[in-house]
């Protein structure tokens, strides 16, 4: 169901494109001067991300030829591509992409799984207490116990469909619906690195301290980003993710 | 092999280390950064013979105190902030100036005295500042803690060092000239300056650009590289709103449901599920990082070929005054790297 954030598991092991919304015409509209927009749809789910990152993959393996076209940036079902609007014009960075599909669309849909991805990351949590202040409240509007929520939040099993918003940051599809929470009236001036929170249909890890508004049931020691590791961030679109519950510190 | 060339006495309120940027990592979620007004950062670059692109200090809105521990000639560019040397004269931007040791360069106690019009500048000197390469860039990313001088602003006791032999320097045969940039600023003061901007738009995905051209607006408190949010008449409901995330550049006209729009800067995230109902074309972006709390802004609507238009000409006008300034001080690879 689109939005649902639930993930149909062999939905993503499909090697055709997913079902039809998945694998519709894009538009390419621009996005200002300098850029492209790919749409593949509006939808959220795991099938319409692993699409956008493979068309993601064969456009970044397109730039050589197309000097002037930078890094492209997946998302939930789109694709923006950046380029020099003096070093290459618009139709040509639309022929690019329009050819990116074609040869993704060829592919296998595994193409846009990272490598090593059939093995989970695993997330230890300390969920609850003040590293989780938010986990009773999320209960009570589910008319859960606390362990009720960790039960559910750790025995999903998660997919990373892309990255964006702040360094390693993942958007995460998969948290159960009875989970699915609005996010807090008022957001946190703070929230520490680590936190592991829930908003609406997603669930997500913030990789450092910053201002936000989500529902934080627990707190992780996993270091999401490292700009001095060779692979920066810890999650990689296409990954499974599993949180494990852990107590003490 | 660095040379330290200024000792930080006092940082100011946010004085970080910029270059180009880090356009390559977004897809890890990475924000560009760089100078969020590219077009000083290149001028006060080319005042000192360097690659229009190398890492030079952005000081914003209040200077920071930099004492001189070599002698060397710095390329100042951007908004005029009423720093002074020391006891000497004031730091014109548009200009290089020569500085030997000891000289202090600062904001004068009373504050600014300069009738400052944008509120970033740029202090290049010859080599680039020499921090480390993170991710394929010197600027600060301020958000992730990496970049720059360990990934924050310049404080008390840090010491600022250029990048002698680099690479990309062009002249290493001191002292620089001292040199006026030739053109009058054809970037960001183009336009009336940064208190009351004009800042054109192309149409974004959403629709309700002709609502944010018809009024006056005024940038808020909350603006910072980030980016900046505009107060003004609320719009009409259903112009903003959310839409499934998507990837936005830099200069992205965001609405919110609230109705109050908010314009994306160099540090912005890389994804949002914000309605873009505009995005400020290329050329305006320069302008777009100058203005400050309380300046006063109209968004004009234009087109893909005026906004193109546009942009030739900001880069025709780069190298043009790097050509002038080849000519002046006798370089020659400058004009080349003008146009990247």
């Amino acid at each position: 169901m689109p939005g649902s954030g639930s993930l149909p598991d062999r939905a993503m092991r499909d090697p055709e494109p997913g079902g039809v919304s998945a694998s519709s015409a894009p538009t390419y509209e621009p996005m200002g001067d300098a850029g492209l927009l790919v749409t593949l749809g509006t939808t959220v789910a795991a099938t319409m991300a692993e699409r956008a990152q493979a068309i993601a993959a064969a456009i970044a393996a397109g730039r050589g030829a197309a000097p002037g076209v930078g890094h492209p940036i997946p998302a939930h079902a789109s694709i923006l591509v950046p380029f020099d609007p003096l070093a290459i014009a618009l139709e040509d960075v639309i022929a690019l992409a329009r050819r990116a599909v074609v040869s993704a669309d060829a592919e296998p849909r595994s193409a846009g799984v990272a490598p090593g991805a059939s093995s989970a990351i695993e997330i230890p949590v300390r969920y609850g207490g003040a590293e989780g202040p938010d986990l009773h409240v999320v209960a009570e509007l589910h008319g859960l116990r606390p362990a009720d929520v960790v039960e559910l939040h750790a025995s999903a099993s998660y997919r990373v469909l892309f990255l964006g918003f702040a360094p390693g940051f993942g958007y995460l599809g998969g948290l159960p619906p009875t989970l699915v929470t609005p996010r807090r009236a008022s957001p946190r001036e703070r929230v520490p690195a680590g936190s592991v929170g829930i908003a609406g249909e997603q669930t997500a890890i913030y990789p450092l301290a910053m201002p936000g508004g989500w529902q934080l049931i627990g707190r992780t020691e996993a270091v999401l980003f490292e700009a001095d590791r060779s692979e920066p961030a810890l999650l990689r679109p296409g990954a499974s993710v599993r949180f494990v519950p852990v107590s003490g510190r | 092999m660095t040379t330290a060339v200024f000792d930080v006495l006092d940082g100011g309120p946010l004085t970080t280390v910029q270059d180009a940027g880090r356009p390559d990592w977004t897809h890890l979620g990475v924000p560009e950064s760089g100078a969020a007004d590219p077009w000083s950062l290149a001028v006060a670059n080319l005042l000192v013979g360097n690659a229009a692109s190398l890492a030079a200090l952005e000081i914003t809105l209040v200077w920071p105190s930099l004492a001189v521990r070599t002698a060397t000639t710095i390329g100042l560019a951007g908004a005029d902030l009423g720093a002074r040397i020391r006891g000497g004269r004031p730091l014109a931007p548009g200009r290089s100036h020569r500085l030997v040791v000891g000289d202090i360069l600062e904001m004068p106690g009373d504050g600014p005295t300069a009738p400052s019009t944008g509120s970033r500048a740029y202090v290049a000197i010859p080599g680039g500042v020499d921090v480390p390469v993170v991710l394929g860039s010197r600027s600060t990313c301020l958000a992730g803690g990496f970049g720059g001088l360990d990934g924050r602003a310049l404080r008390q006791g840090d010491e600022i060092a250029a990048a002698s032999h680099a690479a990309h320097s062009i002249s290493e045969a001191p002292p620089r000239p001292e040199l006026v940039w030739p053109a009058p600023d054809s970037g960001w003061l183009a336009g009336g300056g940064a208190d009351r901007a004009t800042l054109r738009a192309v149409a974004g995905p959403a629709g309700g650009l002709d609502q944010l051209v018809t009024r006056e607006w005024r940038v808020g408190s909350a603006a910072d590289r980030v980016g900046v949010r505009l107060d003004g008449d609320r719009l009409a409901e259903g112009i903003g709103g959310e839409t499934t995330t998507h990837g936005v550049p830099w200069g992205a006209i965001q609405v919110p449901p609230d109705g109050r729009p908010i314009i994306l800067g160099a540090d912005h995230q890389t994804t949002g599920g914000y309605r873009v109902v505009g995005v400020v074309i290329s050329a305006d972006l320069p302008l777009l990082g100058q203005l400050r709390p309380g300046s006063v802004i109209h968004i004009v609507a234009t087109d893909r070929a005026a906004a193109l238009a546009a942009l030739e000409e900001r880069r025709a006008a780069l190298v043009a005054g790097a050509a002038a300034l080849r000519d002046a001080a006798g370089w020659g690879a400058l004009i080349d790297s003008a146009g990247g």
